[in-house]
């Protein structure tokens, strides 16, 4: 049974600008959008800044009213049976805000659930049960402004689990954690996947979506452009090997001339500090070292290593190249 | 009846939380002397400046009408504060996504201003009374009790009107200082209502506090109750259409954010 039902979803930002002369600008964050995720399913939505990631779950979260399509969940209508819905999910946005720092993190969970008309009784048992499943045990009484961030996005799980809801919308959630935070914080997904919870998790981190989707949707420019099982995924690029090259200040025209030539499918670059990671997908595996090399011609070089593609290197290949 | 539990429980919750969320930062020294000082340094410079330009013969004129006046520290920028701290916490969209009665979480934000308000009006009529000499011995003080309450109450359903603003644009307290110097103005708290003109005093009656200010010049004059009770009304009046139209105007701004994808737009 699904829990999740988006069918030809749509949504536009329009931005006024001017006084006199007022125009308006169309965005459109979200064009066409259909998925369906079933009960107890971690699906995961992937795609770079702007994609439509945040909207579409803002949509799900009932923050957002859509311009098109249809979006239910738990069969319920997004729009009409808004309030009935929310009181079955359950969302967390990325980053510190969103909690009240000068109340102890008790006082937090205690305002929320009455928000969620938790009973007292319950509330009373669940709020040193869910600080002690996000491992916040013993920190409760202290005021949230002294948290680091990856307690406060902990907190905020437990907020969202107040009411216990089936359905979980996790848009970014390990978003600048640092590396023990965020691997906490994905154990945490997954002792809420194994209550059976309906998760959509949104992140940037493909390692993240390969370890804990089921599924995922590959979305860019408002467009889904894959949807299937990162094993599946990953067959996209199955003929393909990656060639990385360690680069100290690479020029935008070295890494035009790397991308134009003929053997490569697709070319990304990650900033590392000073270094750049050049990312070469090519049918060629360690055959195109030597003209890639040849391409960086008097620049400083560091590691290069042929690998087997990833579910990072799909999703490069899915969105041309954006990371 | 589980429904009612809950929401007074939202009510009450709310009320307390959002006030110790938002209002913590006042520390107790601060809080004190806003409390003391502030009505003190608005009592003296209306009072010394209202007695020296009509010849110092009208001292209870100006003590009773900043004194009640006060209120609207609690009753504008606190209530503001109070609604538009959930914008600067970016706790809206959380606090939208709950299926929370609407009614009970905005009215409740305002409880806590109530009492602060009152409180407020309380010192400062002590400060009247001893640096002054303003007389309450012929005061009925129930009936004066209850005219800060209902004064407090309709000034807390302007602030709700006043922070639904703050939802919508981040300039509210330049709004808020405006609309506290106009009722200075005027509520008839520092300027006689019958020496305005015709269209400032139509307008002065449209607003809260100018009948509480009246009514409470007239208690503590030695006037009965049955004499301010129809003002008394009016004033409630007042301010439950002020805050009924801040409760529409938060209903309206959660479906325009919804609509235009603003909710966490400072």
């Amino acid at each position: 049974m699904n829990s999740i039902e988006v069918k030809n979803l749509k949504r536009i930002y329009r931005a006024t600008t001017g006084v006199i002369r007022r125009t308006t600008k169309e965005i459109v964050a979200v064009d066409d959008v259909s998925f369906e995720i079933k009960e107890g399913e971690l699906f995961g939505l992937l795609g770079p800044n702007g994609a439509g990631k945040t909207t579409t779950v803002k949509v799900l979260a009932t923050l957002l009213i859509p311009d098109a399509g249809e979006v239910r969940v738990k069969g319920l209508d997004i729009v009409k049976d808004a309030n009935e819905i929310r009181k079955h999910i359950g969302f967390i946005f990325g980053g510190e805000r969103g909690l009240y720092w000068r109340l102890s993190a008790i006082d937090n969970l205690r305002y929320f659930a009455s928000l969620y008309h938790v009973d007292p009784e319950i509330s009373k048992k669940r709020i040193p049960y869910l600080l002690d499943m996000v491992g916040l045990n013993g920190r409760g009484d202290e005021r949230v402004q002294g948290y680091s961030r990856g307690m406060k996005q902990r907190l905020h799980v437990a907020r969202t689990l107040l009411h216990d809801p089936d359905i979980l919308f996790l848009d970014e959630p390990t978003i600048g954690l640092d590396p023990v935070g965020a691997r906490e914080f994905r154990e945490v997904i997954r002792n809420l996947q194994s209550e059976k919870k309906t998760i959509l998790l949104t992140t940037h981190y493909m390692f993240e979506a390969d370890s804990l989707c089921g599924r995922v949707a590959v979305i860019d420019k408002g467009l889904i452009v894959a949807l299937d099982t990162p094993s599946a995924l990953k067959k996209h690029v199955s003929d393909l090997s990656v060639v990385e090259v360690e680069t100290f200040g690479v020029a935008e025209e070295v890494v035009e001339k790397i991308r134009n030539l003929p053997f490569v499918d697709a070319l990304s670059v990650k900033d590392q500090d000073q270094r750049q990671l050049l990312l070469v997908q090519t049918k060629l595996g360690a055959e195109a070292v030597p003209d890639v090399m040849a391409a960086l011609d008097g620049m400083r070089v560091g590691r290069v290593t042929v690998r087997e593609p990833t579910l990072e290197d799909a999703y490069v290949r899915l969105v041309g190249g954006q990371v | 009846m589980k429904t009612i539990a809950n929401n007074l429980r939202l009510f009450w919750q709310g009320t307390m939380l959002s006030y110790i969320a938002l209002f913590a930062w006042l520390r107790p020294t601060t809080y004190i002397a806003s409390k003391i000082l502030m009505p003190l340094a608005q009592i003296l410079f209306f009072t010394f400046l209202g007695s020296y330009a009509s010849g110092g013969s009208n001292v209870d004129f100006y003590v009773i009408g900043n004194a009640i006046q006060i209120t609207a520290v609690s009753g504008i920028f606190g209530v503001t504060m109070s609604i538009g701290g959930d914008r600067w916490a970016g706790t809206l969209p959380y606090l939208f996504g709950t299926p929370a009665n609407r009614l009970m979480m905005f009215f409740g934000r305002a409880f806590m201003h109530i009492i602060d308000g009152a409180l407020g009006v309380v010192i400062a009529l002590m400060w009247g009374a001893l640096l002054f000499g303003v007389d309450f011995s012929q005061t009925n003080m129930s009936a004066l009790g209850l005219t800060i309450l209902v004064t407090t109450i309709s000034t807390c359903g302007l602030g709700l009107l006043m922070g639904c603003l703050s939802l919508i644009t981040a300039n509210v307290m330049f709004v808020n200082n405006t609309v506290y110097f106009l009722l200075l103005i005027f509520s008839g708290a520092n300027v006689a209502l019958d020496t305005l003109p015709n269209w400032m005093q139509a307008f002065s009656q449209i607003l809260p506090l100018t009948r509480g200010i009246a009514s409470a010049r007239i208690l503590i004059a030695g006037g009965s109750f049955s004499q301010v009770a129809p003002m008394l009304m009016s004033e409630i009046g007042i301010g439950l259409i002020y805050g009924w139209l801040g409760y529409m105007l938060f209903k309206w701004f959660e479906l325009q954010a919804k609509r235009k994808g603003t909710l966490e737009t400072v």
